[in-house]
C-alpha cells in the first residue's frame, strides 16, 4: 500500500478527490452518522447542559490531572492493578512485549483501541515475534487487508462489502458471498479459536474513575468483553488524560459519548473494571496492567487552548460533520487521528514540522465546536496552531511551506480594507484590469498577478473568483438617494 | 513489581511535565477566564432520585426499550409461568438452527432451581463452565442484579454469581429479572453501583444483543457476543 503521511497532504486530499467509491462511501457514512447524532441528541430535554457539564468536569480534572492520577492509581493498585508509566510511544510497546515476553505469551488479541493505533503497538508485537490478532470487525478487517483505519468508530468505512469479500476469500479461504450475515458470523467463528487461545488480552480505556480506580470500556460487538475476560492477563493501555473524577460523572459522559458516535442511547455493552478479581475461583483474568500513556499530552497542558485537545472523548463526531472529512475522509490525513480533532491533535503530539498542512485542512466553518460533545473549540485551535506555523516558525517549518508572500499580502490587505480612499481606488483598478482575466465570466487567469501573492493562485486554481462588480454598492446608494430626491 | 525502576522514572517525569506545564499556564488561564463566560450550568446534575413511577409502567418501558434494540422480553406473573416462559424459549431455538440442547447456566441457585423445573429434553446443563468449556453451550441463562428503564439495560455484577462467560460466549443469553430490580434511570444504576462498599471487580452493562455495522455500516446482529438477548422479568403478583 501506498503510505501516506502528514506532509503530502495536498496530495493525499487530491488522490481522495478522485476516488469516487470512497466519496460515495463517506457521504453515506457522515450523513448517516450526522443524522443519527441529531435524532439521538433531541431526545434529550438537557443536550446543552449535559455539553457544559461534560467540559465543566473535563477542565477540572486537566488543571488538576496530577492530583486526580495520584487518586486513580492509588485506588486501583490498592484493588490489584499494577500500573505501568510510558513517556513516549516506544517506551509503551517496551513495556507491552516485555510484559508478554515475560509471560511467554504467543497470541495476543486485541480490542479496538486508538491509543495503540498511536503507539504502533501491532509493528512491535510482530517485531517481538508475538502474534497479535485484531479483533473488532472493523479492525480485524483492517489487519487482513494491511491497512490502517480510516475512521475512530467504523475503522473500515472506506472498504465496500464486495472488497471485503474478496479478502476473505483470499485470506480466509471462504466462497465468495456479498452477504454481510454471513461475513459477520465468518470474522465471529474465526476470531473464536483466537480467543480461546490467546494468553494475553489487550484493551485501551473510555474513561478512568478516581475516586474509585475504575476502568470503563464500551462497545457493541462483544470483542472487548471477551478481551477482557478470557485470557489470563490484561492490559489496558490509557492516555493520561482519560481520568475522570466521580463515579457519578458516568451518568453524563455515557449519556453523551453513544450519542455523539453512533447515535444510540447507549452501545450494547459497557465493562466497568476495577483492579483483578476478589476470589481467585471468579472468572477473568489474573492479572490487570494498565500502561499509562503520555506522549506528548502533558505538553497540551501549558496554555488553556492547547489543553482543550485533552478533552476529546474520541466521539468522532467531528469527522462526521466536518465538510473536508465528507469529502477527503481520513486517511487523507494521514495521521492515526483524522478529521478536525486529527488536525490539532496530531500536530501536538507529533511536532509541526511534519503535520504543518493539517491545521489548514479546514475552512474554519465550525460545525466541529457545534458538534463536540465536550465544546472543544477546534477552529480555535486551528487558528493557534497556525499562527504557531507563521510567528514561532522553526527554520524548518519555515523552509518546507515560505509563507512570506502571504503575510506581505495580508498587510497590503489591511493597509487598503483601513482606508477609504485606497479601498475604492483599488476597487476602481481592479474594476479597469479585471477584464484581461476574465475567463467565462469568472476570474480565472491571475497569472503574473498572482505569482506575486501565492495564496492567490492556490485558490483560483481549485475555484473560480467572482468579477468585481460594475458599480460598487456606495456608487448604487448613491444613485438611489438621487432618484428618491427626484 | 515489574519494569519497576525504568517505569519509576518515567513516572516522574511525566507527573514533573504535568506540573511544570500546568504552572506554566497559570498566567494565561487567568486571563483566558476573564473573556471565558461562566458555564450556566452546575458541574455536576444534582443526585440522581429515586423514579416516581411505579413498577409496572418501569417494567412496560423496559421492555419497550429492549425490544427497540431487538433484545425480546416476556413478562410473567409467578415463578410457575417463569419456568414456562423459559421452557417455551428453550423449545423455540430448539427448532432453529440455534439448537439449544447444551445449556450453560450460572451459579445462581435461583437459576439452578429453575432450570430444573423446564419441561423440555436437553441434552446438557453445566454450572458456570471454564473458559475453554464455555465455548461448546448453545444457550447461557443467568440472572441479572438490575436493569434500566429508560434504555431496555442489563446490569450484570460478577462479584453476585459467575455469570460473566455464560452471558457472553453463547449465542443465546436468556436473562431472569424481579420487576422491582428496575430502575427508571442510568444515574439511579450508577448510584446503585456506589453504595456497594466495595465496588465490584467487573460490572456489566448489557443493552440487547452484540452488533456491529462494520460492514458498510449494514446492521448484523451477533457478531462476538450473543445474537439473540432474551429477558423473562417476574413481576410476582
Amino acid at each position: 500500500m501506498h503510505h501516506v503521511t502528514s506532509e503530502t497532504f495536498d496530495e493525499n486530499a487530491k488522490v481522495a478527490l478522485a476516488d469516487t467509491q470512497l466519496r460515495g462511501a463517506l457521504r453515506n457514512a457522515t450523513s448517516l452518522f450526522g443524522q443519527r447524532r441529531l435524532a439521538a441528541a433531541k431526545g434529550l430535554t438537557n443536550w446543552e447542559d449535559l455539553r457544559t457539564q461534560a467540559r465543566a468536569i473535563k477542565d477540572e480534572v486537566l488543571l488538576h490531572l496530577d492530583k486526580y492520577l495520584e487518586q486513580f492509581v492509588r485506588n486501583a493498585e490498592s484493588r490489584g492493578a499494577q500500573f505501568h508509566w510510558a513517556r513516549d510511544a516506544a517506551e509503551a510497546n517496551a513495556i507491552i512485549c516485555d510484559l508478554a515476553r515475560k509471560r511467554g505469551a504467543r497470541t495476543i488479541v486485541k480490542s479496538k483501541s486508538m491509543t495503540t493505533e498511536e503507539t504502533h503497538l501491532n509493528v512491535a508485537l510482530e517485531g517481538a515475534g508475538i502474534q497479535v490478532v485484531e479483533t473488532d470487525l472493523g479492525e480485524y478487517i483492517i489487519q487482513l487487508a494491511e491497512e490502517t483505519p480510516s475512521h475512530i468508530i467504523v475503522p473500515a468505512i472506506h472498504k465496500t462489502k464486495r472488497q471485503i469479500a474478496e479478502l476473505f476469500t483470499q485470506e480466509l479461504g471462504i466462497p465468495p458471498t456479498d452477504d454481510v450475515a454471513k461475513l459477520t458470523s465468518t470474522a465471529r467463528a474465526t476470531l473464536r479459536d483466537r480467543f480461546a487461545a490467546a494468553d494475553i488480552g489487550i484493551s485501551g480505556v473510555n474513561f478512568g474513575i478516581a475516586e474509585t480506580g475504575t476502568i470503563l470500556i464500551l462497545e457493541n460487538e462483544g470483542n472487548i468483553r471477551l478481551t477482557t475476560s478470557l485470557p489470563r492477563v490484561h492490559i489496558a493501555v490509557m492516555g493520561i488524560e482519560k481520568v475522570l473524577p466521580q463515579f457519578a460523572d458516568l451518568d453524563i459522559f455515557l449519556k453523551l459519548l453513544p450519542r455523539s458516535g453512533t447515535g444510540q442511547r447507549l452501545t450494547t455493552y459497557q465493562s466497568f473494571i476495577t483492579g483483578t478479581k476478589m476470589d481467585p475461583n471468579a472468572e477473568g483474568p489474573e492479572e490487570l496492567h494498565v500502561v499509562m500513556l503520555d506522549n506528548g499530552r502533558s505538553r497540551m497542558l501549558a496554555h488553556p487552548v492547547t489543553r482543550q485537545s485533552l478533552a476529546c472523548i474520541r466521539c468522532g463526531a467531528c469527522l462526521n460533520a466536518c465538510p473536508v472529512y465528507q469529502q477527503i475522509g481520513g486517511h487523507a490525513y494521514g495521521s492515526v487521528y483524522p478529521g478536525p480533532i486529527g488536525a490539532v491533535i496530531t500536530p501536538q503530539l507529533m511536532g509541526l514540522e511534519k503535520t504543518q498542512q493539517l491545521p489548514y485542512a479546514s475552512s474554519l466553518c465550525g460545525a466541529c465546536r457545534e458538534v463536540c460533545p465536550v465544546k472543544i473549540d477546534i477552529p480555535r485551535l486551528l487558528l493557534h496552531l497556525r499562527s504557531e506555523i507563521t510567528e514561532n516558525a522553526s527554520p524548518e517549518v519555515a523552509q518546507v511551506k515560505s509563507r512570506t508572500g502571504e503575510r506581505l499580502a495580508f498587510k497590503v490587505w489591511r493597509s487598503t480594507m483601513t482606508r477609504r480612499w485606497l479601498y475604492e481606488l483599488s476597487a476602481k483598478l481592479g474594476r479597469m484590469t479585471q477584464g484581461l482575466l476574465l475567463k467565462d465570466g469568472n476570474v480565472r487567469r491571475l497569472g503574473g498577478f498572482a505569482k506575486l501573492v501565492p495564496p492567490l493562485i492556490a485558490w483560483t486554481s481549485g475555484r473560480d473568483l467572482r468579477p468585481i462588480e460594475q458599480r460598487s454598492f456606495r456608487e448604487q446608494w448613491r444613485k438611489e438617494l438621487a432618484q428618491k430626491k427626484n | 513489581m515489574e519494569s519497576g525502576s525504568n517505569s519509576n522514572a518515567a513516572r516522574e517525569s511525566i507527573f514533573q511535565s504535568i506540573r511544570s506545564h500546568l504552572a506554566a499556564s497559570a498566567a494565561l488561564d487567568v486571563r483566558e477566564n476573564q473573556i471565558k463566560h461562566a458555564p450556566d450550568a452546575p458541574l455536576r446534575p444534582s443526585q440522581a432520585v429515586a423514579s416516581e413511577q411505579d413498577s409496572a409502567s418501569l417494567v412496560d418501558l423496559f421492555k419497550e426499550n429492549l425490544e427497540s434494540v431487538d433484545g425480546h422480553c416476556v413478562v410473567v406473573g409467578s415463578e410457575l409461568e417463569l419456568v414456562r416462559a423459559l421452557t417455551d424459549v428453550i423449545a423455540q431455538l430448539q427448532r432453529t438452527s440455534l439448537r439449544a440442547r447444551k445449556i450453560a447456566i450460572s451459579d445462581s441457585p435461583e437459576v439452578e432451581r429453575l432450570v430444573k423445573q423446564i419441561g423440555i429434553d436437553v441434552d446438557e446443563i453445566a454450572v458456570a463452565p471454564s473458559a475453554t468449556d464455555v465455548f461448546g453451550f448453545d444457550v447461557g441463562i443467568s440472572r441479572a442484579q438490575a436493569a434500566i428503564a429508560e434504555t431496555g439495560t442489563l446490569l450484570l455484577n460478577s462479584l453476585r454469581e459467575r455469570h460473566r462467560l455464560v452471558s457472553l460466549v453463547p449465542p443465546v443469553h436468556i436473562a431472569i429479572i424481579d420487576a422491582s430490580e428496575i430502575v427508571g434511570t442510568l444515574g439511579e444504576a450508577l448510584a446503585g453501583l456506589r453504595q456497594d462498599e466495595q465496588v465490584s471487580p467487573i460490572v456489566t452493562l448489557v443493552t440487547g444483543p452484540s452488533r456491529t455495522a462494520d460492514i458498510e455500516l449494514t446492521l448484523a446482529i451477533g457478531v462476538h457476543g450473543p445474537q439473540e438477548l432474551y429477558v423473562i422479568v417476574n413481576a410476582r403478583r
